[in-house]
């Protein structure tokens, strides 16, 4: 029988297998390191606040909770708030574009961030005595006011008497990406062996540096976008159609790009800036998400946000035992992750349509 | 209700309209007719707001065009491209949805609305298919599902909505896709929604297809409005030979009494 109905599952049914998935890989994230921790230790951790008789009735030693409450349980909650920026962002960015391959990097903000970070690791070795603003280092204030500088260029640059033209826009990107790129690779010619290497690792993505300040600036970051990107999906769904089409819908077009721009250059902005570069999950997941549950984005962008934070949370855990004891940076290990898997996606759907 | 009023469009110093004027009364079928580059998509840009007309102005419901809010008259109009573009797979349904984006009115009446204005284009049997799977005209046909279920209330009973407006389709050149049964079911739902009140303003290229259910025709030429009246007066091979560089005959149909030009 042929089946007429072209999703693989539905939202609810994703939401699910993705709320199932989400503590458990969460979990997984906090046992595997160096140092393996049992679930039953964890969980006494995690549960009980009176340390000394927990270690003492089911063998969670001061160690092991140190380890869970200094290094993992932060880093897990990066990884969860990071992963969920990312692919959210890459959602909304792929809806203004209308183009369901376009990722974060296309409006500059990667690039832009790579040129700061990589001033900061050359020039800034006077700076970085300055000390520790909100838990980021000079290098991730580098990144941030990069990636906010490459993408305020190109929203100018694309901006017009006409509007905003996200045609112009993604060339834009394109070439700022390029000059950025330059940039980039002028400032690891002059770097020095150990400068070479920060800026290669930074470009790999970076969760090695979590600590409770990044992830209260992460989690507030992703509240706020959590709170104002739900009132767009409806205009975002109509803006697919073409833009002319959403305007006749009633949708503020011109007003609507702004926000989105503003939305997605500061959720990657604040994700790069607290976890390095990260390719992948802001191109693929939502893709990903698509494929199972379809376009609309009242669905799309909390799937998205959702699978981008346990694709991440899974592929850091990964990082930290493929070749432990030393790492793997987890840019790496989602791309490996997730190319194959959406390869195996894109050859399902042809042998479906 | 709408009026074009010396409506003058230039852009980039080059003039694609000039001095237009049409007066479309409630529930009447306007067909904008002419050559390629006449400037019949250019003047529904114009009454769709997409340009600004540097001359004249266009007046909806009693007001002026720019006076409008854009999230207000998409309450009343509802405008069909000629093509889309829609890169992303929505079924045919979430498509129509889509119509239902300025309205307010409820996920229970919106699907009753969504399955009603399928059945009417006779797309039911797509409503779960993926839209960038079908053929152009089946893409074409639920596109003018979506801008119904726009006007819905306005297309389904006479006088419904706010007595002060009457709702407005646009369409530009809705039946080019379409085969000769759906060209027809196309006339019927013209004929149909203004007879409610519903006014339409179409650009179409089948000269007998627009005599079927236009109320006026507008022979536009190089951005001008060459003749605007009723049917039986613009249909003439004097005219068409004018506007369109064709001889032409016409006659009367056998059974309806219609003008057909016969080329």
């Amino acid at each position: 029988m042929k089946r007429l109905n072209t999703r693989l599952i539905t939202p609810q049914l994703c939401a699910v297998i993705l709320l199932i998935m989400l503590p458990l890989v969460s979990v997984l994230g906090l046992m595997t390191g160096p140092v393996f921790i049992s679930l039953s230790d964890i969980l006494s951790i995690m549960l009980g606040d009176d340390g000394a008789t927990v270690g003492a009735a089911n063998g969670a030693n001061s160690q092991e909770k140190l380890i869970i409450e200094i290094i993992r349980l932060p880093r897990v909650m990066l990884s969860l708030i990071v992963g969920a920026l990312l692919a959210a962002c890459g959602a909304l960015l792929q809806g203004l574009f209308r183009n369901p391959l376009a990722d974060p990097a296309l409006i500059g903000v990667s690039a832009g961030a790579s040129v700061g970070a990589s001033s900061v690791i050359v020039f800034g070795s006077m700076l970085t005595s300055g000390g520790v603003m909100l838990g980021l280092s000079a290098i991730s204030l580098g990144a941030f006011g990069g990636a906010i500088i490459a993408s305020l260029i190109i929203y100018r640059l694309a901006t017009g008497p006409q509007g905003t033209s996200v045609a112009t826009m993604l060339l834009a990107g394109i070439a700022i990406s390029a000059l950025s790129g330059a940039a980039t690779n002028t400032l690891s010619y002059l770097a020095d062996n150990d400068m070479l290497r920060r800026i290669s690792l930074w470009q790999m993505g970076n969760l090695q540096g979590a600590s409770w300040e990044r992830v209260g600036l992460g989690a507030l970051t992703a509240g706020c976008l959590a709170v104002l990107i739900p009132r767009e999906t409806g205009a975002l769904n109509a803006m697919l159609l073409g833009e002319s089409e959403a305007r006749h819908l009633g949708v503020n077009v011109e007003w609507l790009k702004r926000r989105l721009i503003i939305y997605s250059a500061l959720g990657v902005a604040i994700s790069v800036a607290i976890a390095g570069v990260i390719a992948f999950v802001g191109l693929m997941v939502p893709h990903l998400i698509r494929l199972l549950v379809g376009p609309d984005h009242r669905s799309l962008l909390p799937l998205s946000a959702l699978a981008g934070a346990i694709l991440l949370v899974a592929a850091d855990a990964l990082a930290r035992v493929v070749i432990a004891p030393a790492e793997l940076p987890v840019g790496i290990v989602t791309a490996l992750l997730g190319a194959p898997f959406f390869l195996w996606l894109l050859v399902l759907q042809r042998g479906r349509s | 209700m709408l009026k074009i009023n010396s409506v003058g469009l230039t852009i980039s110093a080059v003039p694609l309209l000039n001095n237009i004027s049409i007066d479309c009364p409630r529930g009447s079928v306007t067909a904008l007719m002419g050559p390629n580059g006449a400037g019949k998509t250019s003047l529904l840009k114009v009454i769709a707001g997409e340009h600004k007309a540097s001359q004249g102005r266009v007046e909806i419901n009693g007001q002026s065009r720019e006076d409008w809010k854009q999230s207000e008259i998409a309450q009343f109009m509802a405008v069909l491209p000629q093509s889309s573009t829609l890169e992303f797979a929505f079924t045919a349904q979430e498509v129509v949805a889509l119509g239902r984006t300025p309205h307010a009115t409820g996920l229970v009446r919106d699907a009753e609305i969504i399955s009603a204005a399928l059945i009417k284009v006779d797309a039911s049997y797509l409503a779960q298919r993926s839209f960038v799977q079908l053929s152009g005209g089946e893409k074409q046909r639920v596109q003018l599902a979506r801008v119904l279920a726009q006007i819905w209330e306005y297309c389904e009973y006479e006088g419904q909505g706010n007595s002060n407006t009457d709702a407005i389709l646009l369409l530009d050149e809705p039946s080019a896709a379409f085969d000769l049964a759906h060209q027809l079911m196309l006339i019927d739902i013209v004929q149909q929604i203004s007879a409610r009140g519903v006014t339409v303003v179409m650009v179409m290229h089948d000269l007998n297809l627009a005599a079927k259910c236009a109320d006026q025709m507008v022979f536009m030429n190089c951005g001008e409005s060459t003749a605007v009246g009723p049917v039986e007066a613009l249909l003439t091979p004097k005219l068409i030979k004018k506007v369109f560089s064709v001889d032409a005959e016409v006659i009367t149909h056998p059974l309806q009494g219609t003008p057909m030009v016969v080329v």
